[in-house]
């Protein structure tokens, strides 16, 4: 367990205490949840791949009041999977973390095209899976019929 | 004098479009390759042709109307994701189905696996030239689709899976003809190996050809038997078990160098696993109900997200459910292996031979309608 334990520790150095919150049970499939700013995601992603870590998934939420991207990082340990959580506003944008892992490049491509953030330092920013003339955000939740558009704490609370 | 001489060549660059109907590919992929000679300088795969946007039907329907689409994903494995769907939303509203019908799960999930693997061994060997196998895996993956189709209803994209059970019970018959077809595919592992593992002209095609080591296929989230052909024992079936998986004996298998050979033994190995997690399940087997009685058709999952991880046949899948206490679910996200897996060629591929190209492409075992969605 060397590898999560000694990202926990360097996470909690660099964000302080109030920024992890613990999953014991691992109810909702992650050990960690790390709240973050844009200022130090990439702080944060260099501890991530000191650690051994990979980026094994990237994605957005569309709440009301703001946007939320959510990255999940884990490694080959058991029950080692931490979340990332960044609160941006709609069209605004984050860092880019395409210099710490590569796969960062398609799937900040996807998230682009699908929710509208921008990602700053991207070298390659092009649709991935959309025409490459698309000029709308298919998953934000004012795109099309959608069931429900509820603010972040109407989730979460 | 010097000028009467031929000038040096300049050096001659030109794109070649590699599909997006070409039958390497596997489905509408097209890979545009930048080429010096019969060396390939750059390797850009374009994808999103099948784009169906099930993420977004995600959230104009309820879970239960979801469970037909999450097999459409990966039409190979649709077994294993529809699985891992109920899995989630299972976790997501606290549902625990009853012991007989994790067993059947399991079994039905393997069978799948192996189906998975038998089409890709086939299609992997005809890449390379050779059609007889393709015939003999076709015939073996013939028997598995016979079983499912009679316990599912459907041969490639199943709905199987319910919340808090399975659709329908097995009977006597279906364990008759899966011992049986367990069997009939032991006897054929020598023939495969002689026709292919021991065939010269297949050594050469692969060996040290694509090498995925550990430091590349962690930058790029590479996971599944491409990751373990590199030598890193990562399975969630282990490292995170779920369902009854850790009930039973079987071993994750191996590589060491991270090449198309490895690969192809990874899963070769692979299958011969999934048999004895069969066996084991099925000498295990307990009576009872194969489904939870009063479950809603209209589940309301109480607020809050879950993140569930689940093994198919290509790697490391997981359903990202946020829910916000409505029937509806908030968001749905999957995260697919070959989307990883198909991303690390734009550096495997960097200065190897286009024939090669078509090696790797076949032994890393993409399905693009799965990094569609």
């Amino acid at each position: 367990m060397a590898a999560k334990d000694e990202a926990v520790r360097r996470l909690r150095e660099q964000l302080g205490e109030g920024a992890l919150r613990e999953d014991v049970e691992f109810r909702s499939g992650v050990s960690w949840t790390i709240s973050c700013t844009p200022e130090s995601l990439l702080s944060v992603m260099k501890i991530f791949n000191a650690c051994g870590f990979y980026l094994e998934s990237l994605t957005g939420l569309d709440f009301q009041d703001t946007l939320e991207l959510v990255y999940h990082m884990n490694t080959y340990e058991p029950r080692a999977r931490m979340a990332v959580r960044v609160l941006c506003p709609h069209d605004g944008e984050v860092p880019s973390v395409t210099g710490i892992f590569d796969s960062a490049l398609w799937q900040e491509r996807e998230a682009w095209e699908f929710f509208g953030v921008s990602f700053r330092g991207h070298p390659d920013l092009r649709r991935l899976l959309l025409p490459e003339d698309a000029d709308y955000y298919p998953l934000r939740k004012d795109f099309g019929t959608v069931h429900a558009y509820r603010k972040r704490e109407e989730v979460y609370g | 004098m010097a000028e009467h001489f031929p000038q040096p060549v300049q050096q001659q660059l030109y794109s070649l479009n590699l599909g997006p109907q070409h039958p390497s590919t596997h489905g509408v992929l097209r890979v545009l390759l930048t080429l010096d000679g019969e060396y390939i300088l750059k390797a850009d795969p374009i994808i999103g042709y099948g784009h169906r946007g099930h993420e977004k039907m995600g959230e104009n329907r309820t879970y239960l109307q979801f469970m037909p689409n999450s097999s459409r994903m990966d039409y190979l494995s649709g077994l294993l994701y529809n699985h891992g769907f109920c899995l989630a939303v299972e976790k997501l509203a606290g549902i625990d189905p009853p012991e007989r019908a994790k067993y059947i799960r399991v079994i039905c999930a393997e069978l799948n696996r192996i189906s998975s693997h038998l089409l890709w061994f086939g299609t992997f060997l005809m890449d390379l030239g050779a059609f007889t196998p393709f015939l003999y895996c076709f015939d073996d993956r013939e028997n598995i689709l016979d079983i499912l189709d009679r316990v599912s209803g459907s041969r490639l994209t199943y709905s199987y899976c319910r919340f808090g059970g399975v659709a329908r019970d097995v009977d006597e018959v279906f364990i008759d003809q899966t011992r049986a077809f367990i069997k009939r595919l032991r006897s054929r592992w020598p023939d495969y190996h002689n026709l292919v593992t021991k065939n010269i002209i297949f050594i050469h095609r692969v060996r040290d050809v694509g090498i995925i080591d550990k430091d590349l296929a962690r930058r790029f989230g590479v996971t599944g038997p491409n990751l373990r052909a590199a030598g890193v024992p990562f399975d969630m079936r282990k490292v995170e078990p779920y369902e009854v998986y850790d009930r039973f004996d079987f071993e994750i298998p191996t590589g060491t160098k991270g090449d198309a050979l490895d690969r192809y033994r990874v899963r070769l190995e692979e299958m011969e696993q999934s048999c004895r997690i069969i066996e084991q399940a099925l000498d295990q087997l307990p009576g009872g109900a194969y489904r939870q009685e009063r479950v809603r058709l209209k589940l309301t999952p109480p607020r809050g997200d879950v993140y569930f991880a689940f093994e198919s046949a290509r790697g490391q899948t997981a359903y990202y459910l946020v829910s916000d206490g409505s029937p509806y679910p908030y968001r749905v996200h999957v995260r697919v292996p070959s989307f990883g897996n198909l991303h690390c060629l734009t550096e495997v591929l960097r200065e190897t031979l286009v024939a090669d190209t078509i090696a790797i492409l076949g032994s890393i075992d993409i399905v693009v309608p799965e990094i569609d969605r």
